[in-house]
């Protein structure tokens, strides 16, 4: 490596030429999917099946078979929701904030990142529909016109939350698709089947790699990127406020936008990490997704986890500071009572273990950062429980405190929630590029005019 | 189209238009009718019509349903819309008034004129329309399992009873306790019929030995009501009077009119000196612990030390009990004693000890003596003296006649829907001998453990379907009129009785009674009324009110203390039993086992326990962990109690406040034959009883306790904590929840609970983001009196019927997910050993900033204009923020459809459609529910006072839940209505709201409970 720390390695290893690129990325679009493949669907399909079943028979018997309570209104149902809507935070994260900072070791998982954005929030988007009561007439959540004049509620958070995920999801979506155009076109112009031709053709909106089109999609990239940046703060935000804004002790704090931000990263870039380890090694990504790049992942995620363990002791000091019998004892029962088990699986899956990617060795080590993303996940899920559970189970009135056990339905639900979320990107790096090739293009080393070398800068045309 | 109108002017139009004549020859001629179908017009319409509505029912699988039919001569009594009231007395002597609507009975309110109800009913009343309405009630006769007809049956037992007469084999018939003067007369006429009938009146908890004292000591049975209101000192010894025994709703009321803080000179004071934590326990000043056993001596140290200070003429000490022994003995409070014994020396005729209905006659013989001598005669009520018709529960003639059964001298049993099966302990053999019995006949409401074993299973009318009456106080004869037509094929036993006497198969009308009723009444009963009215408008004036008040006066009470018997024979000391004493108690709502299957009274919690759906062996924690054994998460240990040969297994549940060597269990479960909602719940404590006992039949000796290795599912409806856990210790106080003090802190200083609030109205005002909201003249408020509040859970049913509340079953409430409106919590200070128990009933406080409005994202529950915090069903999906948000907790989620859901539709039957308050929607799965402050009943008032012009103000109008206490601790009304006792009740000085500091504002002002305790101790 080079001292030179003004200079940026390039972050595709190898000198790939541009075909080269264009072979590997779409290379798993060309090949029939070999039988690991359709392993690796079968499983991820049944649990979706399991979990299809058990939101089948809530529908049909009600929310009775779920473990919630009366104290307890809410339970894995907005565990789930908030869980998966902060895996979708580090796809526009990485592919929005990381480009406006022109940090270019985004560019080559970027793309797979964003498509777990749009699964994941698909995943949670299901939950505030099946958790409530009579999902049949979810509709009513949205503002519509109608003969009984009857509005929305505007002052209810969880109205905002309706706005602030559709908007989340939408403007994901877009951003998304945006930058698929000019790699729909690659592909078009690839391939040989007729079938694939027509659908290409179509979702390519005729892009012709005329530099009118490079420059207006830049344009619109940036746009779409300064305007996706801000919703990546407010959805947790706002998903937030769903308990700071209410009274309970446990939820109403200030800390917890910022807090639920920095966890959703957290969580994100945990999953994320996860998942491109498998497909860098299946697609033969490796050069493409480095270590070098999953190495800065780990390094938000040592951040961001240590910002988490901030907002956990934070809390406990507001807890104390503020001098309120409740809510100090909210959080004591968290550590100490029925629900400390949750407790310290939270605190050292998200606070201690992840301090270990201080070593460099370890943050470098592909098997050891696998471990620790999945026991950020494990934590996380565990994060949203504590808060939603110990704080409802144990609140004002002690004559109304129970305890909240989950039934199979939950844990079928769950499992149904990992098996979408797994079978849409299953399908996804079977059907699209998995990571974007034209951005890559534009990162190999060379292809960008510099100010360094010019030894360095040439680039290898065919 | 060829003819196409092109212009005005074309001629050719006109004339076509002429050529059609409408009155041509043709058309005015009179059909050829013989040429013509015969079906004429109508008939072809109404063969259309009908092929059509024949072809539409044959294809689709609608189902008649029977129909709906407006009057179309309106009854003048009934309007559509409007409820009507009748005055009639349940089966336990609740004098009541039945609402119906339409005809149909929805429930009950006290009737108010009444002078013992004074407008209020027992629990078991207001729960009496699931009874009515049971799906499960015999429809019709069986014999041997088949249906037969009435007439059938008749004729068959009228042959037989005559056949008997001849052979001149006995006839033994088993009822409950006879409390009604005429058919008690009917049963005289039976026994003088002749063919050797005796009558068995039993009941599985009685107050007979209470009865065997008074006869010892004042030489007949007619035990004197005592005015509770008047007393200033109660002491209670193993009796709870604020729960299960006696007159709980007369009880309380007196109890609680002196716990007028508005009062406190005449505050009175209640000492409880029992081994179970009972209610009276919970809400007493002072509480001591003592085994049943040794009530007596205690008594006797007690009646020892006022002999020797009050020495009153002929009164000799009993043994050489003194305060100072039994208390070192039984390890009690020689302070507390003291107290005791002077507040009983220096209230002369304010004082009273009253000794629970399971203690020995001998121990009720020393309190009639202490009471002569604290002069506690002058409480006695002597125009209200017991009335009994039929000596029951003599376990003599029992014995007797279940010998004369085996050896088959009996020959006809008739069982008249009492449970000898299941309340009689198992060595009397009743089972096996009823099996000798040649003819067996059982008059009952839903199958039982005793029907199950007759031939002839005869189907009865539920009270709001029979004409009767009761008389359980002299001084007062209540009637019993129908409301509505027998449902099924059923028969009143009354009725049905007098059929057979006359030996007339054919002699049953449905008035046959009906008329016997109307005779004795004009004969016995009318003509101590004014004399000189007309006995049918006196019988109809009778009627109307419910009862008759007849004059009756008993002797004043005065012992003969010469009276051999009086001076009790000392128990057996020397051999003081050794081991656990078991005290069986009666069920606060089960009674004897009978409303087993009444859901709604299986899933009251218990009001010490919390406990629902089941009964279990109530053990010290501290026995409890010397035994080893646990109660935790619901789960608690099986244990094996036995006495001798008789053994029972079941669960436990730590009581704190339980005397150590004493477990309680209640009777009236463990059901092995009451319908799909009642068998097999809980364990049956009878199991338990025998026949010989030498104490009490309640109290057992010398019981052993085996851990079982097995667990038990024990549900209630609050978590029980070790009182000693630091962690959770005492938050009811910390958080300001339950607020109390002494009287004599309150005497000192009235606004001490002001003093301790944590914000003002002020302050609230000035923190809140949200401007507050404007009222109009009426603001719905609610106060709750702690002081009066015993924790009875009146309340809880009556809410139950009025608001079509769900029973959700055992499994349920479990999980937490019961449906009351409105609960009552109980919270323990203090440790296990001396625990001070608070309870509060709680409900929707109606907050002004109410945090479950702003947090629907649908708009569902929104504030009204009067103060209501109202929920909309039809637009709730469910979200639960509400309840989330709620710092009461006092939101209930239909989690599933419940009446689908318990014993799979059980509730969803269509007798059961009939029993909903048509006023108040019956809601289904996914919808939030909670406390409405009784909406329908004030949106009533507001017609009423727009039909008749007049500003609302809200005056008169009352909650379910405050219609039913009989405490009179709730108190509603319009706050912004300066008149109102609301409008003041709210600033009282004791008044507070809970959790005040969140500054939701809520609506329910709590009056904080005050200890008459010593004025020296604090709490």
């Amino acid at each position: 490596m080079s001292s030179d720390f003004l200079h940026e390695p390039s972050v595709v290893e190898g000198r790939p030429s541009f075909a080269d690129i264009d072979r590997q990325i779409s290379a798993p679009l060309d090949q029939k999917p070999d039988y690991k493949y359709f392993i690796a669907l079968g499983i991820s399909s049944t649990m979706l099946l399991i979990g299809v079943f058990f939101i089948g028979i809530t529908f049909y018997y009600g929310i009775g078979l779920w473990g919630n309570n009366n104290p307890v209104g809410w339970a894995f149902g907005i565990v789930n929701f908030v869980f998966w809507v902060g895996i979708g935070h580090a796809g526009t994260l990485i592919s929005a904030i990381l480009f406006l900072f022109r940090q270019k070791w985004r560019t080559g998982i970027a793309r797979f990142a964003e498509g777990m954005t749009i699964f994941a929030v698909m995943t949670a988007g299901i939950f505030p529909l099946i958790h409530v009561g009579r999902p049949w007439l979810a509709g009513y959540l949205f503002p519509y016109p109608n003969q009984h004049e009857i509005w929305v509620n505007f002052t209810s958070p969880l109205l905002w939350d309706v706005f602030a995920v559709s908007t989340y999801f939408t403007v994901s979506f877009i951003f998304w698709y945006v930058g698929l155009i000019p790699d729909f076109a690659t592909l078009r112009d690839r391939t040989t089947s007729k079938i694939k031709k027509i659908i290409y053709s179509i979702f390519s909106l005729g892009w012709r790699f005329s530099n009118r089109h490079w420059k207006n999609y830049e344009m619109v990239y940036l746009i779409l990127a300064g305007f996706a940046t801000p919703l990546v703060l407010s959805v947790h935000t706002i998903v937030s406020f769903d308990f700071a804004v209410s009274i309970m002790p446990g939820w109403h704090t200030t800390i917890f936008p910022p807090y639920f931000v920095a966890g959703a990263v957290f969580s994100g870039f945990a999953m994320v990490q996860n998942v491109l380890i498998f497909v860098r090694k299946i697609f033969n990504f490796e050069h493409i997704i480095t270590v070098d790049t999953l190495e800065k992942m780990n390094k938000v995620i040592l951040a961001t986890g240590t910002m988490v363990g901030y907002a956990y002791a934070m809390e406990f000091f507001m807890a104390w500071y503020s001098g309120n019998q409740a809510e100090s004892f909210v959080f004591l029962n968290r550590a100490l009572g029925p629900y400390a088990w949750a407790y310290w699986i939270m605190v050292s899956c998200n606070v201690v273990f992840p301090q270990l990617f201080w070593f460099k060795k370890l943050r470098r080590s592909l098997p050891f950062m696998f471990v620790i993303g999945v026991l950020v996940n494990v934590g996380m899920w565990f994060e949203r429980f504590v808060i939603i559970v110990t704080s409802l189970a144990n609140d004002f009135l002690p004559s109304s405190w129970a305890y909240f056990k989950p039934t199979l339905t939950d844990f079928g639900i769950l499992l149904g929630s990992f098996g979408l979320f797994f079978t849409l990107l299953l399908i996804f790096i079977r059907t699209m590029p998995v990571i974007s090739i034209a951005e890559v293009k534009a990162a190999i080393h060379g292809s960008q005019p510099t100010h360094h070398d010019h030894e360095r800068g040439e680039y290898n045309n065919e | 189209m060829t003819d196409k109108f092109t212009n005005f002017d074309e001629e050719k139009i006109v004339p076509q238009i002429q050529k059609t004549d409408e009155f041509s020859e043709q058309a005015l001629e009179m059909p050829d009718l013989s040429k013509m179908s015969p079906i004429n017009r109508r008939k072809f319409l109404a063969l259309v019509g009908a092929s059509t509505a024949l072809a539409a029912t044959a294809c689709t699988d609608y189902r008649d349903k029977g129909k709906i039919i407006s009057y179309n001569k309106k009854p003048e009594i009934i309007t559509y819309g409007a409820a009507n009231y009748y005055a009639s007395t349940y089966r336990d002597g609740s004098a009541i008034l039945i609402k119906t609507r339409e005809g149909r009975p929805l429930g009950v309110v006290g009737n108010d004129i009444h002078p013992i109800a004074k407008g209020k009913a027992s629990v078991q009343a207001h729960s009496a329309v699931l009874d009515l309405y049971d799906p499960e009630r015999l429809k019709s006769p069986q014999k041997n399992g088949k249906k037969i007809s009435w007439q059938k049956v008749d004729e068959e037992i009228v042959s037989q009873l005559a056949s008997a007469k001849n052979s001149n084999t006995k006839t033994a018939i088993f009822c409950n306790e006879i409390h009604s003067p005429t058919f008690a007369k009917l049963l005289e006429e039976i026994k003088l019929a002749g063919g050797n009938v005796e009558i068995f009146p039993i009941s599985l908890v009685s107050d007979k030995n209470r009865e065997v004292s008074w006869r010892n000591c004042y030489g007949n049975t007619a035990v004197l009501a005592i005015s509770w209101d008047k007393a200033k000192i109660i002491v209670a010894f193993e009796a709870d009077i604020l729960g299960h025994e006696g007159r709980p709703i007369e009880q309380i009321r007196g109890y609680a009119n002196g716990r007028n803080v508005d009062d406190a000179k005449n505050f009175n004071r209640l000492y409880a000196i029992e081994s179970t934590m009972s209610l009276t326990g919970t809400n007493a000043d002072y509480r001591m612990k003592l085994n049943p056993l040794n009530s007596f001596e205690v008594l006797a140290a007690i009646y020892n030390e006022l002999v020797e200070k009050v020495a009153p003429m002929g009164y000799s000490s009993i043994g050489n009990y003194s305060l100072d022994s039994v208390a070192k003995l039984y390890n009690l409070d020689r302070k507390v004693l003291n107290l005791l014994l002077n507040d009983l020396l220096n209230n002369p005729g304010r004082a009273i000890v009253y000794a629970g209905d399971a203690l020995p006659f001998y121990t009720h013989n020393l309190v009639n003596l202490i009471n002569q001598i604290i002069g506690a005669a002058e409480l006695y009520d002597y125009s209200n003296s017991k009335v009994s018709f039929f000596e029951g529960n003599n376990p003599h003639r029992l014995k007797q006649i279940i010998k004369e059964m085996n050896e088959g001298k009996v020959g006809t049993a008739i069982v008249l829907d009492a449970n000898p099966a299941y309340i009689l302990a198992d060595d009397f053999g009743f089972v096996s001998a009823l099996k000798k019995v040649k003819t067996k006949i059982a008059f009952v409401e839903k199958e039982s453990e005793t029907s199950e074993l007759c031939e002839y299973v005869l189907p009865v009318n539920h009270p709001f379907e029979s004409w009767g009456d009761y008389q359980d106080r002299a001084g007062v004869v209540s009637l019993v009129q129908p409301v509505i037509e027998p449902l099924y094929d059923t028969r009143q036993i009354e009725a049905v009785l007098l059929s057979w006497l006359s030996g007339n198969p054919k002699a049953y009308s449905y008035d046959i009674y009906h008329d016997y009723l109307k005779k004795y009444w004009a004969t016995n009963i009318l003509p101590m009324l004014s004399a000189g009215d007309d006995s049918e408008k006196l019988w109809f004036a009778c009627l109307h009110d419910g009862f008759a008040e007849i004059p009756a006066k008993a002797e004043i009470a005065k012992i003969n203390v010469e009276n051999s018997l009086l001076i009790p024979k000392l128990p057996n000391l020397e051999n003081p039993p050794k081991g656990i004493t078991v005290l069986l108690t009666n069920n606060y709502f089960l009674k004897d086992g009978r409303y087993a299957n009444n859901g709604w009274l299986q899933e009251i919690p218990h009001p010490v326990t919390k406990a629902v759906w089941d009964n279990y062996a109530m053990i010290a924690p501290a026995t409890a962990d010397k035994l080893g054994l646990d109660y935790k998460d619901f789960n608690s240990d099986m244990i094996e109690v036995s006495i001798g040969n008789r053994k029972l297994k079941l669960p436990i549940i730590w009581q704190p406040g339980m005397q150590e060597d004493v477990i309680a269990i209640e009777l009236g479960f463990g059901r092995k034959k009451a319908g799909t909602i009642g068998t097999d719940v809980g364990f049956n404590a009878v199991k338990l009883m025998t026949k010989n006992d030498d104490i009490s039949p309640l109290i057992l000796t010398n019981a052993n306790i085996k851990k079982l290795n097995e667990k038990y599912k024990l549900f209630s409806t609050q978590e029980h904590h070790k009182l000693e856990d630091e962690f959770v210790k005492d938050f009811h106080r910390i958080r300001h929840i339950v607020q109390d003090g002494t009287l004599a802190q309150f005497v000192k200083n009235p606004g001490f609970i002001q003093q301790q609030r944590e914000m003002t109205e002020k302050e609230i005002d000035e923190h809140s983001v949200n401007p507050p909201h404007d009222y109009g003249e009426v603001k719905w408020a609610m106060a709750i009196d702690l002081n009066k509040c015993v924790a009875c859970s009146n309340c809880v049913a009556s809410c139950n019927v009025e608001n079509n509340v769900p029973v959700v079953g055992k499994e349920e409430c479990g999980h937490g997910r019961e449906m009351h409106w409105v609960r009552i919590d109980r919270y323990y200070s203090g440790t296990s050993e001396v625990p001070i128990v608070s309870s509060m009933p709680m409900l929707c406080q109606h907050c002004d900033m109410a945090p479950c409005e702003n947090v629907c994202p649908v708009a569902a529950t929104t504030h009204s204009i009067d103060g209501l915090n109202q929920m909309t069903y039809n637009r709730c999906v469910g979200t639960r923020y509400c309840a989330n948000n709620c710092p009461y907790k006092v939101r209930r989620f239909n989690f599933f459809n419940f009446r689908n859901w318990v014993a799979d539709g059980f509730y969803e039957q269509d007798s059961l459609e009939l029993m909903h308050n048509p006023e108040v929607t019956v809601r289904s799965r996914g919808v939030m529910e909670k406390c409405t402050f009784c909406i329908q009943r004030l949106m009533e008032g507001r017609q009423e006072a727009t039909k008749r012009g007049e500003k609302f103000l809200g005056v008169g109008l009352k909650t379910a839940c405050q219609e039913a206490c009989p405490a009179d601790a709730i108190v509603f009304g319009n706050i912004n209505d300066p008149n109102s006792e609301i409008s003041k009740l709210a600033k009282h000085k004791l008044g507070y709201k809970v959790l005040e500091i969140i500054a939701v504002k809520p609506n329910i002002t709590y009056l904080a409970k005050l200890r008459n305790i010593n004025e020296e101790e604090a709490l």
